[in-house]
């Protein structure tokens, strides 16, 4: 479950007696306090209706009901609707983030060429230039190019920020690439695609799978531009959903609800990043990505 | 081979190319279509049934999208510019004016005369509905404003559940009696952080005691009306006294019924849907309504509920007015209008034997009749922004009791918004 | 497709003159960028230029645009909303910032011991930032509830509180929940920065000022501070750009209630551009929040620069 590699020799600053225990009693606590939220929020969607709506609220359910979940399935054109939704961004995402964020790396590894710098700076450029700031203009061209509304549309503009992280971090990861391996290659008569394809892809996957990582959790938490572009019911993604069913219907919001719908909606990103963990720390850590 | 196989490439593209324009042609009149109709999603019962009831007896078909109140224009103004429209739509008679001005709506004035029980069309909807001369829509579902209250909890203290308050005094007075009764028990709530519900059930109070906010044409704020301040200090001092939850500070109008299904809140302002919403929900609750009243008596409603209207874009106009047609009829009014506890649209339609039987519903219909509604073409800025004056105006001066400023603030900046419209 | 597979082999092999193996590789090289550029440009760069050219217009939602040279930047002048806003977001920044850093320090410390199981309790402390700030705050929204919610009940039994606490009902107690909320969704990040900070110093170092008889907050004030340096302004960097554009907690938690207080920076542009469908202000309030971020970041990238050089 480690994170990040543990520090070796620091070991003996921490006197083994009391003041060990008393970390470790520490670390639980605060263990605790991370996990509760969460933890609660899942407990009570499974909690029968009546109790997940109690006041002051109870302590476990009383039996596992699945009840929270078929009435947040009558929310709308029903969960599974948004869930195809926000699974198919995400998809689209992390595909579109991953070809061409590998494909410029590469390029701006391995090759030189005309305002080679200017356009990487212009990438990277991206990152410091908040995209709330222009989500007016955004708005404008997805419907001048009639995506207003459409999943590819919203796809395309995850597209475009997670670029400067993408390219960036597979820039790096191609750089790490030794150059005789390229060349050998070459010699053998490899195309630069399949050169990239065959040869390099599977030494730069370590930095695909973070490229990926990144792109899958933006697209698949984003609320702000989901909320400006989408304005048909039947294409919110989860997190508009949700909003959603804060805002309550007849006057009246259902608590078990939305926390089955919050679990559902927080699952993936936790299970996403259980199971690659060290790649989205490399990312974390500029991306200076070893095999 | 593989020329053939060219030959076949090239066949299937003209195919797909011919199919592609012969599906692109207009559809006959046989062909049965798809109305898109938008509605927010207060009204779902009702838009649901109704299409429902629609899509069994007729071959064109309606499909509805509903979206949650409070972000319903955002999402309509947005999907009007991207060039998506719905085909029909039914909107609150507020926004009438500021998308008939803004040339999103079709004008319907020759195919509306011509209705039969044209002159019987709610007249609160009608006026709202016309902009320069022409009509832009048509009522679809009817709202007015009225008090609701608890008649155990007016047993229990004592009152007399058949004689509620018409004046603030005994509004206040009630609330004492009723919140003395215990800790949990609360005599008034109205939702604080809900913009649109305090027009709805707050401008009532101002009208009924002879004040306004706005002036008859909508072009000056007067908001410096003493009827307004009576109006805040009557709501301050009743919050803090205690009698209104403290609860209803956040409540943004997502609460508002959970108040209610609590069963221990005494009064608060309502509409004609939570009728049946109660009913339906909670039946064990025995409540009243009454009409909302002004200070020293005197009654007055907001009439509200949603228009219907064909966006300017829509694919399908004939067969969405079709629809609107449908459901201003006779049978539809009645037996699902009425049926369902909702208000008929129609005046003359609102005497019936539904209504009879749950005297309730008669004093919603008639202060529907009696009600008004502002004309405004910035009404979402004003009243319905939730970061709008109006809110901010309320909870400046009901919570924290700076009531003078609070007025200031709000008429400069209704006035600001008045003119930069 | 991308195919030079023919030419540059056959251009590798028969040694021709580099010159015109360079050649094609550099087109080559061109063509492999050229998506991504195509991406930034089309919904990066366009939309950039077009937020400078919609703010000198009068560009409603609905209707006709007309151009009105700097007016909407006269009138953000006198807008008090706008300025309340942004000051309320440097509020909301000034406040969030400390909290986080200290916590993020103190959990980075605790989970560099060389403990067993220290893995699972870092894990534990970052799972919170890979979840969705819409999500979060939904979650958030509910905890705080005044009768459903877990924490007035928790805090009840602890006597701390009695009844009931309606925290997104007063200014105060607002930025208090929010920032509490907020902290538990992302310290966890700023922890493994500084973690990775910290692993990267030498254990010789602190070796030898064991030796010296340093304590532990001698070796903390002398060694670990100074040589984080760099990594606090990064992560500065990151938590106050991330601050300063707040939106969807305010949004889901209190819609920048009580009393419009807690409207931030890009709330405001949200609500005129997409609300008051006045989408020329709302691209000139872009401008200028833009204006602000830039200073904001050149200000704290010289702090960087001047400790790495």
């Amino acid at each position: 479950m480690n994170i990040i590699s543990s520090p070796t020799i620091q070991t003996k600053r921490v006197r083994p007696t009391i003041s060990k225990s008393l970390l470790y009693i520490l670390c639980i606590i605060l263990a605790i306090v991370f996990l509760f939220p969460i933890t609660w929020s899942i407990i009570t969607s499974f909690k029968p209706p009546a109790e997940a709506a109690a006041i002051p609220p109870t302590g476990l359910p009383s039996y596992i009901s699945w009840e929270n979940y078929q009435k947040f399935n009558g929310f709308g054109d029903g969960a599974g609707r948004y869930l195809f939704n926000s699974v198919s961004v995400a998809i689209m995402t992390v595909a579109g983030t991953v070809i061409l964020s590998t494909l410029a790396g590469y390029g701006f590894s391995r090759f030189d060429f005309p305002v080679k710098n200017l356009l990487f700076l212009m990438i990277l450029t991206t990152l410091m230039i908040p995209f709330q700031m222009i989500l007016t203009p955004l708005f404008l061209i997805l419907g001048a190019l009639g995506l207003q509304n459409t999943l590819p549309g919203l796809a395309l503009v995850y597209i475009t920020f997670q670029l400067p992280f993408g390219v960036f971090i597979m820039r790096n990861s191609f750089d790490t690439v030794p150059r005789e391996l390229e060349e050998a290659a070459l010699l053998d008569g490899c195309s630069s695609v399949s050169l990239l394809y065959r040869v390099m892809l599977p030494i730069v996957l370590p930095g695909v799978i973070t490229a990926g990582i990144y792109a899958f959790l933006n697209s698949w938490n984003e609320f702000l531009a989901a909320l400006i572009f989408m304005n048909h019911q039947n294409m919110f993604t989860f997190p508009i959903l949700l909003n959603s069913v804060n805002y309550g219907l007849y006057g009246a919001v259902d608590w078990g609800a939305l926390q089955a719908g919050v679990t559902i909606s927080i699952l993936p990103s936790i299970l996403i990043f259980l199971l690659f963990q060290r790649y989205y720390m490399q990312g974390l850590t500029g991306g200076s990505v070893k095999a | 081979m593989k020329y053939l196989f060219r030959h076949a490439r090239l066949v299937s593209v003209l195919v797909l190319i011919l199919a592609t324009f012969a599906l692109s042609l207009p559809s006959s009149a046989q062909e049965p279509v798809t109305v898109q109709f938008w509605s927010r999603d207060s009204a779902a019962t009702l838009v649901q049934s109704l299409a429902d009831a629609y899509n069994a007896t007729h071959d064109n078909q309606v499909e509805v999208t509903l979206i949650p109140a409070a972000e319903y224009i955002t999402k309509l103004g947005t999907a009007i510019a991207a060039g998506e429209p719905p085909d029909l739509l039914a909107i609150d008679l507020i926004y009438v004016p500021q998308f008939a001005a803004a040339d999103q709506l079709t004008e319907i004035s020759d195919l509306a005369s011509q209705l039969p029980f044209f002159d019987t069309l709610s007249p609160s909807h009608i006026r709202l509905a016309t902009y320069e001369d022409g009509l832009y829509a048509l009522p679809f579902n009817a709202e007015a404003s009225v008090l609701l209250y608890n008649r155990d909890l007016f047993r229990q203290a004592g009152l007399d559940p058949e004689q509620p308050p018409t004046t603030w005094q005994e509004i206040y007075d009630d609330a004492v009696a009723i919140s003395a009764l215990g800790e949990d028990i609360d005599g008034f709530y109205f939702s604080g952080a809900c913009a649109g519900c305090n027009a709805f059930t707050f401008l009532p109070l101002i009208w009924a005691s002879g004040g306004d906010v706005l002036s008859e044409d909508g072009s000056e704020a007067t908001l410096t009306d003493p009827a307004v301040k009576a109006a805040l200090e009557f709501y301050h001092q009743m919050w803090a006294e205690g009698l209104i939850p403290e609860t209803s500070q956040t409540d943004t109008g997502a609460e508002f019924l959970s108040a209610i299904f609590s069963g221990n809140v005494a009064m608060l302002g309502s509409g004609a849907f939570s009728i049946s919403t109660i009913k339906n929900e909670h039946p064990e609750i025995d409540f009243g309504i009454t009409f909302l009243p002004g200070q020293e008596g005197g009654v007055s409603s907001f009439a509200g509920g949603d228009s219907i209207g064909i966006p300017s874009g829509s694919a399908h106009p004939q067969e969405a007015f079709d629809f609107i047609e449908w459901a201003l009829s006779d049978e539809v009014q009645l037996e699902m209008y009425a049926a369902t506890a909702s208000l008929p649209v129609r005046t003359d339609l609102v005497q019936n034997k539904y209504f009879d039987e749950d005297p309730r519903l008669q004093t919603s219909a008639e202060a529907m009749a009696f009600g008004r509604t502002p004309y405004s073409l910035v009404y979402n800025q004003l009243f319905n922004d939730a970061n709008g004056p109006w809110l901010a105006m309320i909870q400046q001066a009901v919570f924290d009791g700076e009531i003078d400023e609070a007025i200031a603030a709000a008429q400069e900046q209704f006035t600001e918004i008045i003119e930069g419209q | 497709m991308i195919e030079t597979s023919g030419t540059s082999t056959e251009a590798m092999l028969t040694a021709q003159p580099r010159s015109r193996n360079r050649t094609i590789r550099r087109h080559t090289g061109l063509l492999f960028v050229l998506p991504a550029v195509t991406f930034t440009t089309i919904f990066f760069i366009l939309p950039l230029l077009m937020t400078i050219w919609m703010s000198l217009h009068n560009w409603p939602l609905l209707g006709q645009s007309t151009f009105i040279g700097f007016e909407n930047y006269s009138s953000l002048t006198s807008d008090r909303q706008f300025w309340s806003s942004l000051g309320f977001t440097i509020r909301y920044t000034l406040l969030i910032t400390p909290p986080i850093f200290v916590l993020a320090f103190v959990l980075a410390l605790l989970v560099n011991l060389p403990l067993r199981w220290i893995g699972i309790f870092r894990t534990a402390y970052f799972i919170p930032v890979v979840i969705g700030l819409g999500a979060s705050s939904l979650l958030w929204v509910w905890l705080l509830n005044d009768r459903v919610g877990a924490i007035n009940t928790l805090l009840r039994q602890a006597n701390i509180i009695e009844g009931s606490l309606i925290w997104l009902g007063s200014i105060d107690t607002a930025i208090f929940a929010i920032i509490v909320s907020v902290t538990w969704k992302t310290v966890g990040f700023t922890m493994v920065l500084l973690l990775t900070g910290m692993q990267a110093i030498p254990q010789e170092i602190y070796q030898a000022a064991m030796v010296d008889g340093a304590s532990f907050l001698g070796r903390l004030r002398f060694i670990t501070l100074p040589l984080l340096r760099s990594t606090i302004a990064l992560a500065l960097v990151l938590s106050v750009i991330g601050s300063f554009l707040a939106f969807d907690q305010f949004y889901i938690m209190t819609r920048g209630g009580p009393r419009n207080q807690t409207i931030t920076a890009v709330y405001w542009i949200f609500n005129n551009s997409f609300t008051y469908f006045k989408m020329g202000y709302g691209s000139a309030l872009s401008i200028v929040l833009l204006g602000i971020l830039v200073i904001l970041s050149m200000l704290q990238l010289r702090l960087l620069r001047r400790d790495v050089g």
